[in-house]
């Protein structure tokens, strides 16, 4: 009897429980689903449906793809190959540089290493934005002002980065080392032929992790580009929002791209992503 | 025996290029903020004038203001993040079907950045934009989210944590994966109730990555700029001018390098102390059980 008089109060909790989740969904998903459907409406249908509200206003019609044609004739094509440039070397040379310096600190004791570890989680502990005015100066000092370099070499050392390889090169036991070690292999070997292969789950999250900061880059690609002769996106995004404040559907599509594009490598990804962050979380 | 045949070349060669990243890019510029609040451009020169910035921010009613607008937002924000971002942790860790579907979808705002989360919102929240369509279904009259001067500051509250959550999110759940699960079967045994085993059992055992998380936050919106930048520029009224951004304003639309690098390095000194309170309270009580 007990378990009769349960089984509609179970399908009721679980009819509850999808309901929470899916308002909840909804919330998360609504601005992206809107600017994705705004995107391919014509621009004067942007308001449409809303007064008052009908789910209309919700799909895409009547369905244009006018405001995407729009914006590579204005030049966002080279604005994203930009920023593909920049994220993607950033992502190469970081791997090398952080990975490196983290299988420094895993494998070798040394003098002041501890020191030099806490120094570094300390700095990305700091944000970005903390430095960056006195970054402009650096930077200015350098030369590099306008100069794509300006862009990438800062974000190049990162210190969550070096702190994710030097967890799991830590993890990885000692034996392999020693062993090759004896067998007279040299450390460059045994980093490229042994630790770098067993750490491509790291190597993800790192580049994730390296990748997304750049694509997402917004105050710095504005001091250090003052002239604006290479644009980054999020920095063309936001001039194309102050100049044509009214263009709704060409600045839906330009949100669309830049969303989707870290989206499309999260999703399939995110099991690297989410490990290494909630892994980065606890230790550090 | 494996130590005595430390290569100190090879590992030299190794953190170098870390190293020297993040000395020129990261200690150096600090270094150089503090110097350069010491000093001012007076017709293109740099004139040595100590604690003068510093001074004269004592008695400006614009960085006072500033300030007071700083606090306030922080006080509400990492605590509506934070308490946000653990809920959505604690759904997204239940096992049911259907379930790995919406885990996607909390995802989302994390490939989002902020400029772009700031536009899409930005649209939605203008007067007949879809924020007021919605509400207008349940009668509730049009806002004026983002040009009002009592409406503002709450906007950016709510643009910024929408885009924030699932971030702090992920950490949170690494810290619950933790947490045995027996514990919790071991509570359900003895009858204690959901709400009990959240405050008694989950929000103890996560004090460490809580603490990870408040302290990353509030270093974040701390420092916030993006949608103050894009969406208000300070105003109106500068309700929604936040030190970033006055010093922002300060060096690069009124070209006072000196008050600006002294505004940051009020705002980083307050973060760091905000911080290291943060470390005494929150992980000295936990020395102490």
């Amino acid at each position: 009897m007990t378990a009769r008089s349960d089984r509609p109060g179970k399908a009721l909790s679980l009819g509850l429980k999808h309901l929470a989740y899916l308002i909840i969904a909804f919330i998360f998903v609504l601005p992206l689903w809107w600017a994705i459907v705004s995107s391919l409406r014509p621009n004067s249908a942007i308001f449409a449906d809303i007064f008052p509200f009908t789910p209309k206003a919700l799909l895409p019609a009547p369905f244009t793809l006018e405001a995407y044609g729009g914006i590579f004739e204005r030049g966002f094509g080279l604005i994203i190959a930009n920023t593909m440039l920049v994220a993607l070397v950033t992502m190469a040379a970081g791997l090398i540089v952080n990975g490196a310096a983290g299988f420094a600190f895993a494998m070798f004791d040394f003098k002041g290493k501890k020191f030099i570890l806490s120094a570094i989680i300390i700095s990305f502990m700091l944000p970005f934005e903390a430095i960056a005015l006195p970054l402009y100066t650096v930077t200015q000092q350098l030369g590099w002002l306008d100069n794509i370099a300006a862009l990438i070499v800062p974000s190049v050392a990162n210190g969550l980065a070096v702190f994710l390889f030097y967890q799991f090169f830590s993890q990885v036991p000692k034996d392999y080392a020693e062993a090759a070690r004896l067998d007279g292999v040299s450390w460059i070997d045994i980093l490229l032929r042994i630790y770098v292969p067993l750490s491509l789950p790291t190597c993800i999250s790192a580049a994730l992790l390296l990748f997304i900061f750049q694509w997402e880059a917004f105050l710095w690609p504005l001091l250090a580009m003052p002239s604006q002769q290479f644009k980054v996106i999020q920095v063309g995004m936001a001039a194309f929002q102050q100049q044509y404040q009214t263009i709704w559907n060409q600045l839906f599509a330009v949100s669309v791209i830049t969303a989707l594009i870290p989206i499309a490598l999260l999703l399939p990804l995110q099991r690297y992503y989410v490990q290494g962050l909630a892994g980065a979380g606890i230790k550090g | 025996m494996f130590r005595s045949r430390t290569p100190v070349l090879l590992i030299a060669a190794l953190l170098a290029p870390a190293l020297i990243g993040l000395v020129v890019f990261r200690l150096y510029p600090v270094a150089l903020a503090v110097s350069d609040s010491f000093f001012n451009i007076v017709r293109g020169q740099q004139v040595f004038v100590g604690f003068d910035n510093y001074l004269s921010l004592l008695s400006d009613r614009t960085f006072w203001k500033s300030m007071q607008v700083t606090f306030w937002f922080n006080l509400l924000i990492n605590p509506i993040q934070i308490a946000l971002a653990l809920g959505l942790a604690l759904l997204y860790v239940q096992q049911f079907r259907g379930v790995t579907l919406y885990r996607v979808l909390f995802l989302i705002p994390i490939g989002v950045s902020l400029p772009t989360a700031v536009i899409i919102w930005r649209i939605m929240l203008t007067q007949d934009g879809l924020v007021n369509g919605l509400i207008g279904i349940a009668g509730v009259p049009a806002q004026p989210w983002l040009t009002s001067e009592s409406l503002a500051l709450y906007s950016i509250i709510a643009i910024a944590t929408w885009k924030g959550i699932s971030y702090w999110m992920i950490f949170i759940i690494g810290g619950l994966q933790t947490i045995s699960p027996e514990i919790y079967d071991a509570a359900r045994l003895d009858g204690v109730k959901p709400w009990q085993r959240l405050i008694f059992i989950t929000i103890p055992l996560l004090r460490p990555t809580l603490l990870f998380v408040l302290v990353a936050d509030v270093s974040i919106n701390f420092l916030l700029f993006a949608p103050i930048f894009m969406l208000t520029q300070g105003g109106p009224a500068d309700s929604t001018n936040v030190l970033m951004y006055e010093a922002y304003k300060s060096g690069f639309i009124f070209g006072d390098m000196g008050r600006a690098m002294a505004i940051i390095v009020v705002v980083v000194a307050i973060l760091l102390i905000i911080v290291a309170a943060q470390f005494k309270l929150l992980s000295g009580r936990e020395a102490r059980q």
